[in-house]
């Protein structure tokens, strides 16, 4: 059984580097994400104008051409390795999807909860923090989870930077067995199937456990 | 409870407009300490306005606030430390929906007035107490009838001690049998000497309570004046037919 002895254990070593660039990317992501939101909501026209130009244009590009980009750009200005170059590329890519899912649940919240919260003496800031942001949040759930399974999948581009993940290993084997290139590519299939459905489970479980009873 | 005679909201020459429409051509007004004045009037008169303008969630154009000596409209007053002593209940209740009832009321006293966790937690449930829901304070707002919220959110409001109380419309929203229960407490505080002005339509609470009744249309106060008066024998034909519509619906 070379299926179990070799071609898993193989392929299973770029599942840590797949898993930290899918934590990193979507991580750094959700932080850049939330203050882009921040700041197109409630920073003024053209702070919001000038983040909604950035958002569609990353937008607009597709995710690999904007990886290369933007790893020719970076690796200009600062010595990065490729994993740092890709997985910071994933999450900016990220953030501009992410910043739109939180910047629809923050408008979800009624405009009433800001003018209560003011109306205590809270600043805009601490009402953000402590009455908008903990609503948002419940109502980003589902939109996010389907931007958790698109970020898991897209952590195999940064193959194309040399980065060992499942992919990538999965192609070394192929090469080496070019008799049977079907198998690796189906663990990997397999793979990303679990990662993405026990992500979603999660979350699923996740919104149900912190839903605002009724 | 008599009105004191130091004045604690002074109103002076206020203007708003959105866009082409004036919505307040040059109010003025003086609210005493321990009075409570209702403002009625047509929707679309200013009345809503004029209220978010004393605590500034509206933005007068020109014009005047003061709040116990402290000048809102200044621009170099610092508006949420003004605001946290200047209660208002809103129409929509707008209790914080991801909280419980005590932890509504709780909020501010943590972070705006930086109280400790368990003074903070005392603080409302006496809050809660005082409105009768001290047995609900586990409840989420969604768990809640119309008038627990806005009993809540009043709660939430005196647990600031704020010096005035802004009711703007607190009842509108309400079931007709959940009315009593909000007039109930806002009589008490009424009674306790709390200085409040209020939106409303309620016309028995106006007559049984209030100290001043201002009528208000297109944007400015046409005439105002002891209950009894106002009701019974206005001096203006518009104010009598104006009174006279709403009483007859309740």
């Amino acid at each position: 059984m070379e299926l179990f002895t070799e071609l898993i254990p193989y392929v299973l070593r770029g599942l840590n580097v797949t898993l930290e660039v899918t934590a990193v990317a979507l991580g750094v992501g959700l932080i850049f994400g939330a203050l882009l939101a921040i700041g197109r909501v409630y920073g003024g026209k053209v702070l919001s104008r000038a983040l909604g130009i950035y958002v569609s244009v990353i937008r607009a590009l597709p995710h690999i051409l904007l990886l290369l980009i933007i790893y020719f750009l970076l690796a200009r200005i600062v010595d990065l390795t490729p994993f740092w170059a890709g997985s910071v590329s994933l999450a900016i890519i990220s953030s501009a999807y992410q910043a739109e899912i939180i910047r629809g649940a923050i408008l979800s919240v009624p405009h009433g909860q800001m003018v209560a919260a003011r109306s205590i003496g809270m600043t805009r800031i601490q009402a953000i923090r402590y009455v908008i942001l903990p609503q948002a949040l419940r109502h980003m759930i589902p939109p996010w989870s389907n931007e958790a399974s698109i970020v898991i999948k897209d952590s195999s581009l940064v193959y194309i930077l040399g980065v060992p993940e499942i992919l990538r290993q999965a192609q070394y084997y192929s090469g080496r067995n070019p008799t049977k290139p079907f198998n690796a590519y189906l663990a990997v299939a397999v793979i990303y199937f679990a990662l993405t459905f026990l992500t979603n489970r999660g979350l699923d479980a996740l919104e149900k456990r912190i839903r605002i009873p009724s | 409870m008599a009105p004191k005679k130091n004045i604690i909201v002074k109103i002076d020459n206020l203007h708003k407009s959105y866009g082409a429409e004036e919505v307040l051509k040059g109010v003025s007004l003086d609210i005493y300490e321990g009075e409570v004045v209702i403002l009625v009037g047509p929707s679309g008169t200013g009345k809503s306005t004029l209220l978010r303008c004393v605590n500034q969630l509206t933005t007068p154009d020109s014009g005047h606030v003061w709040v116990q000596d402290v000048e809102l409209t200044d621009p170099n007053t610092n508006i949420d430390t003004a605001r946290q002593h200047i209660g208002m209940v809103f129409q929509s209740f707008n209790l914080f929906n991801h909280l419980t009832a005590l932890d509504n009321v709780m909020l501010g006293l943590l972070h705006v007035l930086k109280q400790d966790k368990e003074a903070a937690r005392e603080k409302a449930m006496m809050e809660l107490d005082r409105v009768g829901l001290a047995n609900k304070y586990m409840n989420y707002p969604g768990q809640l009838s119309g008038g627990q919220k806005q009993r809540v959110a009043i709660a939430r409001s005196l647990a600031m001690e704020p010096v005035v109380m802004l009711f703007d419309e607190p009842t509108s929203a309400l079931d007709p049998e959940l009315i009593g229960e909000v007039l109930e407490v806002m009589k008490t505080l009424a009674l306790e000497g709390m200085t409040m002005l209020c939106v409303t339509h309620e016309i028995g609470f106006a007559r049984d309570v209030s100290h001043r009744i201002v009528f208000m249309e297109h944007g400015d106060i046409v005439e105002q004046g002891p209950p009894k008066k106002i009701l019974n024998n206005p001096d203006l034909p518009r104010t009598k037919q104006f009174l006279g519509k709403i009483s007859s619906l309740h």
